[in-house]
């Protein structure tokens, strides 16, 4: 037996050396602290002048032609007035005395409840159910379209989505819904022809269709509208009315005959079926249709004329009046005048500044024309004044009630004419109601096209009203009304369409589009999601080099509709600031997500519009809408485009937003359709008579404003930043994955090794134990130990670290021989071993922390391995003795899976970091060769493993050598420790930094120590960077990107803790408590690891715990 | 040349002549729609509006899904009062696969019938007052350089359109002047380059007055002229007047025998054949039957045009030449057409070089 080494405690090195970090004059940190403030400082005005010039609108320039759009509106001389000549009534009337107008004249009372109040309301149009919400209360019957009879063999179809539902909730009113022959802009009447040819039972089988039908939706009845049937097969026709009407009325449904004034007075034998037909709707408007030249829609003499006709057929009570409520506009330059609500008909000619318009002899129908960009408009329309003229005279001739065509059309006051019209007399003072014209919410528009811009404003008008002695009612309008506006523009030739898509970039479909479109020449719009823009700016940059055009689509994609106007105003301003950094240009154009319907009925949708149109943007609505978003099939998306294109030019596709197959699909066919229609695919900008470079103006670089570049710089760092996190992360899954890999490959290798018999080994163990304020469990251990069942030799020896409590009391108490008991001034850990080691007598040594219990059998297996001289330290198999808190059965299977499992991979490649003091063996050699124990880290163990490995001796770990140690049970307490644990180790590998990437120590250079600095410290720190990347993706649902590297992490975390418990023989289902246990510790680790950052850049001297002063006292013995 | 002499057909090898012999490849020419050996080009004027041109891709569709089966040739009008040269109609039938046949109409509005000659009268073409629009027409027929047919001034044998020869001394020439307007407006068009273009010489199938001066045979402007000859065959298509049921082989037969004496070579196109829904007077359904079963008997028959029309007479009746205007007479056009007899798309050959007939080869 070799004689005890000499231990060299007095060696000027070891006493001058400092505590690792410490900063001895102490002005490390307060400079750091300067720098950091500083940078914090710069890094804040940064962020700050980058926010405020993502608030700072982009001054677009007014674009000509949408500034001067009302001026292009101009009130031009009353055309004169062309009158359509109607062959029809001259005809009638030719044979009979002509029309004689019916002065306004006192009459009998109305019995308010006897005539009928029907309204035909438009299923689908906001304002038409908006105008029955409000007036439901003033009709007693409502007709909505419904069926249609256009197939040849007599069967009958319901319109789709009429939605008739939503009248049911309106009882008392009657819902009449009719059926006609219209298919979609066709009349079909071969299919009542033939249906009228047909043998009486499929015409019997028609009608009990029909009844089922009308039951099923709890209607009162039907209106039959059927048109262009040829007068030959008026006896059939009237014998199928008749038929109809009975089969009806056996179910008490009633059948109402819509008669418009031309032909089918002449298709039905209006005599023949009056006996059966409820009533009769007389269609007392069209004098002028949308195809004639400009003239009345409805003359009082023409009215009045008609209705003396139809007086000769039936029951004059039993005729109704469908009198119109609507205007015509018919522009030089269409064959086709264009159907205006009276509010429009108002909003025009406030917008062109129109003088007046008025209604009187011979017409009695207002009229005025305005110029727009010089080209001559006529207005022809009906309002309150015509309503109570024609009413009355209806009323006068005993017909039984009216229709009004349309609800949402009308001039709002024909809800109080109702009620004037019913009066025995009028009075000035009555007609009073009438004067004044209340302008509100609805929503009109000027001009035609999807590209928009909006007036908000809202005022009341008036006009007079006259009565005459001799005639109807006059009137003269003074002030129009003014209602919110759009502007529209871009209707185009009628040939020329545009696509535009909605929601990208996106790196899967945008790309494929864009090829598509060029192999095809074609240039689209791309309406851009700011925040999928930051992500893809070469996507960006790609649109706009291969020519198309570029406009916002909002930032976030937010519903503005809903959105405050300084939310809009930013997401407006942020998506135009960072398309003009990505691309150079500005873009003028803007679509709102969500409310692109070119028919807004909400002002809500507008306000956005509204805000868009102040800072100068154009909106572009779409009128082609085929749904692609919800992923309808591609033969489902052309086949809408083609019912669509005819009404509209403005064909929204998306590029984003989801998969986009269907879309890619669809395009090519959609393009060949419109190819084969004749159309033209031009850019968004043609449509408006302007150049892309109008639109998306390229920026003058002399011209680009601080906030230009201070947000361009700030999109630029954001999207490195992101990039490199999602850098970092891929990265960090990666080593992750081939470290586990390495590990268990490396922990089975050890696992199988065979047992080698070894020889007897049982040398004289010194049993060291440094204590400090441990009086609670000193005995414990030290009994333990103890009762042993090792045959050699052993000495305990307890060092009391100057404990403020019993320990130095309970460790004499033992009545051992074998023990001895050391007391010392606190100073440490380290110098506590120290001073264990000068009074140790063995060579091989034990080093055991008193919290720490050993089984009878750990000493052997501990020093086992030291057998062989090159092993200079053993690790033995710490585990959680304490498993009563959640914290601690959490660090058992912590211990278990990385401690335990680590430790056997790292022992085969002997390049385990720490040899804890907790439980190990070391050669007293080894200890001597690397230098003692020293108290320059807080993390002694792991600094004197490091020392060894530098020595050149093996180290090793024994599993079968388990001793239990009191885990810390309250979360407090963990972060203590690991804080403890974290600032020795950054500590120790601070100061042994030479070893991490050196060339003499392989597996511990190249594998062990990287592996702690990146795992340990780097993964851990920038954890909560990578948690704010998963909020963020969460919230703003980028499909989730970053949840696959999250389940990657948790799946390998599962697998190794599985094979660790397997390995350690515990229950599988202990494994599992590893997902729960990253999220607690996942913050904890990530709060001590940035501690003992800090802590080693302030260079405070930290110890077992708590903050020493010094920690200068160094053991001598 | 003699290795590859046997695999080219005679049509190829006038070609190949012309080419030097080292790159004797297919033909890539310009083509034009081939008279079909087999069966007959299924066509069909749908109602494109008062000026026969309102030609959209919507309507074409919509009748071929009526009648089951796509187009070979569709018929639509160039009215000289519109002064336009049907360019969109041409490419839009172009490109939907059919083959475009056009009425080219020499007269103005408003566009009714019986009203005799107007400012687009015969005399006044041959007079060159309309020489500018001819020849536009002409460019614009060359610039569209894909085949189509075109049948001006149709019907002329009869005395309702104002080109017929009855209004231009009858049988003192008024044929005649016909002919020499023909051959003058085909020369000036086909001087600008339009060699695209299918000559369809469209008599009435009787012709009224019916009488010798005034038959199909006198208006004839000779083979240069003309491609193919064509007939309107009707059937009853107004109340008024003197209405009567006629059945189709009466209407087709006789015509045809005078028509193909024209000229012993040259297709018979049905360039219009239609018939009102009266159901007192007699059977559509089995007129449209009798129709398909009929036309394949005649074999220079290549191709038939039905007028898909309803329209609304002075006295408010309607004539309703529409495929649809009863089940029945859908269902036997739906079957008619369905025979394979009837080619649903234009065949296409390589354009015969005009110079020389290849017979001289010796």
């Amino acid at each position: 037996m070799k004689g005890l080494p000499p231990l060299d405690w007095s060696s000027a090195d070891m006493s001058n050396r400092q505590f690792i970090f410490q900063d001895q004059d102490g002005k490390r940190w307060p400079r750091l602290r300067l720098a950091g403030w500083i940078l914090a400082v710069l890094g804040i005005a940064a962020l700050g002048l980058f926010f405020t010039s993502l608030f700072m609108p982009v001054d677009l320039p007014a674009l000509r032609d949408f500034a001067e759009l009302k001026k292009q509106l101009q009130a031009a001389n009353p055309a004169p007035t062309i009158r359509a000549t109607d062959l029809a009534l001259q005809k009638f009337l030719a044979a009979n005395h002509p029309p004689r107008l019916q002065p306004i004249r006192p009459r009998k009372a109305i019995d308010a409840n006897a005539p009928i109040h029907a309204a035909f309301v438009d299923n689908w149009n906001a304002n038409s159910l908006n105008s029955l919400r409000n007036h439901a209360h003033q009709l007693t019957h409502l007709i909505p379209e419904w069926l249609t009879l256009i197939s040849l063999d007599g069967t009958l179809t319901e319109i789709e989505e009429a939605n008739l539902e939503q009248f049911a909730s309106l009882a008392p009113i009657i819902l009449m819904p009719t059926l006609s022959n219209l298919n979609g802009n066709d009349w079909q009447p071969e299919a009542v022809e033939s249906l009228a040819l047909a043998p009486k039972s499929k015409r019997q089988a028609f009608a009990r269709h029909l009844v089922t039908l009308l039951q099923s939706v709890k209607a009162g009845g039907v209106v039959i509208d059927w048109q262009k049937m040829d007068p030959t097969y008026r006896p059939q026709l009237s014998r199928l009315i008749n038929e109809t009407a009975a089969i009806l009325h056996e179910q008490k449904l009633q059948l109402w005959l819509s008669v418009s004034m031309s032909g089918e007075m002449n298709v039905f034998d209006l005599d023949a079926v009056a006996d059966q037909v409820d009533h009769f709707v007389a269609i007392l408007q069209d004098e002028t249709t949308d195809t004639d030249a400009p003239g009345p829609v409805a003359s009082q003499n023409w009215f009045e004329g008609w209705l003396s006709v139809l007086m000769r057929h039936g029951k004059p009570e039993q005729w109704i009046a469908a009198i119109g409520n609507y205007g015509y506009d018919w522009a030089a330059n269409s064959s086709k005048a264009e159907r205006l609500s009276f509010a429009d008909v108002m909003s025009r000619a406030d917008h062109a500044a129109v003088q007046s318009a008025e209604s009187r002899a011979p017409d009695d129908n207002p009229t005025y024309s305005y110029d727009q960009k010089s080209i001559a408009h006529t207005v022809w329309f009906l309002d309150a004044v015509t309503f109570l003229n024609q009413y009355r005279a209806a009323l006068d001739s005993g017909l039984g009630g009216f229709a009004l065509d349309q609800l949402g059309n009308e001039d709002p006051g024909v809800w109080k004419a109702i009620s004037l019209a019913e009066m025995p007399t009028l009075t000035p003072e009555a007609l009073g109601k009438l004067a004044v014209l209340k302008g509100d919410a609805t929503i009109t528009s000027v001009g035609q096209g999807g590209v928009v811009s909006v007036q908000m404003e809202i005022a009341d008008g008036s006009r007079q009203l006259t009565l005459n002695p001799d005639g109807p009612l006059s009137e003269t309008y003074r002030d129009f009304p003014s209602y919110p506006t759009l502007y529209r523009e871009g209707a185009g030739d009628g040939k020329s369409v545009t696509l535009t898509f909605d929601d990208g970039p996106d790196p899967e479909w945008t790309p494929p589009i864009l090829d598509l479109l060029k192999a095809r020449g074609i240039k689209a719009t791309f309406f851009l999601i700011g925040r999928s823009a930051e992500e893809h700016p070469d996507l960006v940059q790609r649109i706009v080099a291969e020519g198309h055009e570029i406009g916002g689509h909002s930032f976030t994609h937010a519903n503005l509709a809903v959105a405050t106007p300084a939310q809009i105003r930013l997401e407006l301003n942020v998506t135009q600031r960072l398309l003009e950094s990505l691309t150079g240009r500005s873009t003028y154009l803007f679509r709102p997500p969500y409310n692109a319907d070119s028919q807004p009925t909400e002002l809500a949708d507008l306000s956005a519009i509204e805000i868009a149109g102040g800072l100068h943007y154009l909106t572009v609505l779409e009128d082609v809408d085929p749904q692609d978003w919800a992923k309808p099939s591609a033969e489902t998306i052309v086949e809408r485009v083609k019912t669509l294109r005819a009404g509209g030019n403005i064909i929204l596709l998306h590029d984003g937003g989801g998969d986009r197959t269907q879309t890619l699909a669809a395009l090519p066919k959609i393009l060949d359709y419109l190819d084969a229609r004749g159309d033209r695919v031009v850019p968004l900008s043609e449509l408006l008579g302007m150049t892309r470079d109008d639109l998306n103006p390229p920026l003058d670089p002399k011209k680009n404003t601080p906030a230009y570049y201070t947000s361009g710089i700030g999109f630029d760092v954001a999207r490195w930043l992101e990039d490199f996190l999602w850098l970092f992360l891929a990265f960090a899954t990666v080593l992750v994955t081939v470290r586990s890999a390495i590990i268990l490959w490396l922990a089975f290798q050890n696992l199988r090794r065979p047992l080698e018999a070894a020889p007897p080994f049982f040398p004289p163990l010194s049993i060291l134990i440094p204590a400090h304020n441990e009086g609670k469990v000193i005995a414990q251990t030290i009994r333990s130990v103890l009762r042993t069942d090792y045959p050699g030799e052993i000495e305990v020896i307890v060092v009391d670290d100057g404990s403020n409590d019993d320990t130095l009391a309970q460790a004499k108490a033992i009545p051992d021989p074998r023990v001895k008991v050391i007391y010392q001034p606190n100073g440490g850990k380290a110098t506590a071993l120290q001073t264990a080691l000068a009074t140790a007598q063995h060579n091989v040594l034990i080093l055991l922390d008193a919290d720490t219990q050993f089984l009878s059998d750990t000493l052997e297996a501990l020093v086992k391995p030291l057998a062989d001289a090159k092993i200079g330290a053993v690790s033995g198999h710490a585990r959680v003795g304490n498993r009563r808190s959640f914290v601690a059965r959490c660090q058992d299977l912590e211990y278990v899976c990385g401690f335990n499992l680590d430790r056997r991979a790292y022992a085969e490649w002997n390049c385990i970091t720490v040899v804890p003091g907790a439980v190990s063996a070391f050669r007293r050699e080894a200890i001597v060769a690397a230098g003692g124990f020293n108290a320059d880290t807080l993390a002694e163990d792991t600094d004197l493993t490091l020392a060894i490995h530098r020595a050149g001796y093996r180290l090793t770990y024994a599993p079968e050598a388990v001793a239990l140690t009191e885990a810390p049970e309250t979360l407090r307490t963990l972060a203590k420790q690991r804080f403890r644990w974290a600032y020795g180790t950054l500590q120790c590998l601070w100061k042994h930094r030479d070893l991490t990437f050196h060339r003499d120590h392989k597996a511990l250079a190249w594998f062990s120590l990287p592996g702690v600095w990146f795992f340990q410290f780097l993964l851990v720190a920038l954890a909560p960077l990578i948690d704010v990347l998963l909020v963020q993706s969460l919230i703003f649902g980028q499909s989730l990107a970053i949840l696959p590297y999250f389940l990657i992490f948790l799946t390998i975390d599962l697998i190794v803790a599985l094979i660790a418990c397997h390995l350690e023989g515990l229950p599988y289902r202990e494994a599992l408590r590893i997902l729960p246990m990253r999220f607690l510790y996942r913050p904890l680790l990530s709060y001590v690891v940035w501690k003992a950052i800090f802590k080693a850049l302030q260079g405070a001297v930290v110890g077992w715990g708590k903050l020493h002063r010094t920690a200068s006292v160094t053991a001598q013995s | 040349m003699k290795n590859f002499a046997p695999f080219l057909s005679l049509l190829f090898l006038a070609a190949c002549q012309r080419t030097p012999p080292a790159a004797p490849t297919a033909p890539t020419g310009p083509l034009t729609i081939a008279v079909p050996s087999q069966g007959a080009y299924l066509g069909s004027y749908v109602d494109f509006g008062d000026t026969e041109d309102d030609v959209t891709i919507e309507a074409i569709e919509k009748y071929e899904k009526l009648v089951g089966k796509p187009l070979a040739i569709v018929a639509s009008s160039s009215y000289w009062g519109e002064q336009t040269f049907p360019r969109e109609n041409l490419e839009r039938i172009t490109r939907h696969g059919s083959a475009p046949l056009v009425y080219w109409s020499p007269w103005d509005k408003p566009y009714e019938q019986e009203k005799g000659p107007d400012r687009f009268s015969l005399t006044a073409i041959l007079e060159g007052k309309w020489d500018a629009y001819i020849d536009r027409w002409g460019d614009g027929a060359h610039a569209f350089g894909k085949p189509f047919f075109v049948s001006f001034g149709n019907e002329m044998n009869g005395e309702w359109f104002p080109w017929s020869g009855t209004f231009y001394g009858g049988e003192k020439g008024g044929p005649e002047v016909f002919q020499k307007a023909w051959r003058y407006v085909v020369d000036r068009v086909r001087a600008r380059g339009a060699t695209n273009i299918l000559w369809v010489f469209q008599a009435n199938n009787y012709s009224s007055p019916q009488e010798e001066w005034n038959t199909a045979r006198q208006y004839y402007p000779g083979k240069e002229y003309v491609d193919w000859l064509g007939l309107s065959v009707y059937g009853m298509q107004f109340r008024d007047g003197d209405p009567h049921w006629a059945e189709f082989k009466g209407l087709l037969d006789y015509p045809y025998q005078e028509i193909t004496k024209i000229d012993p070579d040259k297709p018979v196109m049905l360039a219009e054949f239609g018939v009102g829904e009266f159901p007192d007077f007699g059977d559509k359904a089995q007129w449209l039957h009798d129709a398909f079963a009929q036309i394949p008997k005649y074999p220079r028959i290549k191709a038939a045009i039905y007028w898909h029309e309803r329209w609304q007479n002075e006295d408010e009746s309607y004539s309703n030449l529409r495929v649809n205007s009863s089940p029945q007479a859908r269902q036997a056009f739906h079957e008619g057409a369905a025979n394979p007899y009837w080619l649903s798309e234009p065949l296409f050959k390589p354009m015969a070089v005009p110079t020389k007939k290849p017979t001289e080869r010796k």
